[in-house]
């Protein structure tokens, strides 16, 4: 029972610092997942433990993934009328992302199993698992990574996206599926409609992308 | 209803490539476009999901902390990796995607 409270409580805690603070670095998700992490923390909580008892929590997911259709649904019409330009920057900026990655990694002197197990890092977990399981990283890292990057990209890219000045909500909802995957679309979803339309669509695409073009790269 | 349709989604959920909640996801998109509509009670339930959406992830990103030692041993590749990607992909993506679907429109 303490584990759903847990969970519960710190997104409320986090709403309420949401609501009070105004400030875009922090967002629900991050103070929510930030509470939990040092609870679990301080209170010496096993993690297998907190999830096995946080399981309801997590059996929803499944579900609110499926009801993304929704507003998928809804901008059918948009997404068909900008078919090209989504293809252009999934296929520009899908190499880009993945192009970026290895180079800074390997840059930076990164082992070749954390190299590959970065590669997938902007892909919906399940997908960027397998895909780090067929290129010889480590599935494990991997999930974490692609936690890591869906949590970062989503505390950057709202001051990155009024920087480069972009304000239409198809792009924005686009960028943010598409490096920040879940995490990003859930931010997404908050800015309304077409934003979280477009940015379920580009969580999917860019696991397709990837899926596709790692394994052949590699 | 609303639960049934979901129930039936989530029983498609088993097919093996993609993940099973996309795989889910798309068949709705497509069953809703064979109905032509959302559904009143399927469009309440959807909206509460949604609301809730960052909650639901907090559980599974929370295993972040089952890795700290493999992330620490490579901590400054993987950070520099990160966040560089992140901070050049970010912006070109916005810009790009804006630039296109504005040119498209103007036409």
């Amino acid at each position: 029972m303490f584990a759903p409270m847990l969970t519960l409580g710190a997104y409320q805690a986090a709403l309420y610092i949401h609501q009070r603070s105004g400030s875009l670095l922090l967002q629900p998700v991050i103070v929510t997942l930030l509470l939990v992490i040092a609870a679990l923390w301080l209170l010496q909580i096993d993690y297998d433990q907190y999830r096995q008892a946080a399981n309801p929590i997590a059996l929803l997911l499944g579900p609110a993934t499926v009801a993304l259709a929704v507003p998928l649904y809804l901008q059918r019409h948009r997404i068909g009328q900008l078919l090209w330009p989504i293809m252009l920057t999934l296929l520009f900026g899908g190499a880009l992302i993945i192009f970026l990655t290895l180079l800074l990694a390997w840059l930076f002197g990164a082992e070749w199993v954390t190299l590959m197990s970065l590669a997938p890092k902007s892909v919906t977990m399940p997908i960027a698992m397998l895909l780090s399981e067929q290129i010889g990283g480590n599935p494990a890292l991997t999930a974490a990574l692609v936690m890591l990057t869906g949590v970062v990209g989503t505390v950057m890219a709202p001051s990155l996206l009024r920087l480069a000045g972009v304000d239409s909500p198809v792009a924005r909802g686009f960028t943010l599926g598409m490096n920040a995957h879940a995490i990003g679309t859930a931010y997404a979803v908050q800015e309304g409609g077409e934003s979280a339309a477009f940015a379920a669509l580009a969580m999917s695409l860019m696991g397709v992308f990837t899926a596709l073009v790692l394994p052949w790269v590699m | 209803m609303a639960l049934q349709v979901l129930g039936s989604i989530i029983s498609f959920l088993i097919l093996p490539w993609l993940p099973g909640p996309i795989i889910g996801m798309l068949l709705l998109v497509i069953g809703l476009v064979l109905l032509g509509g959302v559904p009143d009670s399927l469009e309440r339930t959807a909206a509460v999901l949604l609301k809730y959406l960052p909650l639901l992830l907090v559980v599974p990103a929370s295993g972040i902390v089952l890795s700290h030692q493999q992330l620490a041993q490579d901590a400054l590749p993987i950070a520099g990796a990160l966040v560089g990607s992140l901070l050049v992909a970010i912006p070109v993506c916005g810009r790009l995607l804006q630039w296109l679907v504005r040119r498209q429109e103007a036409r």
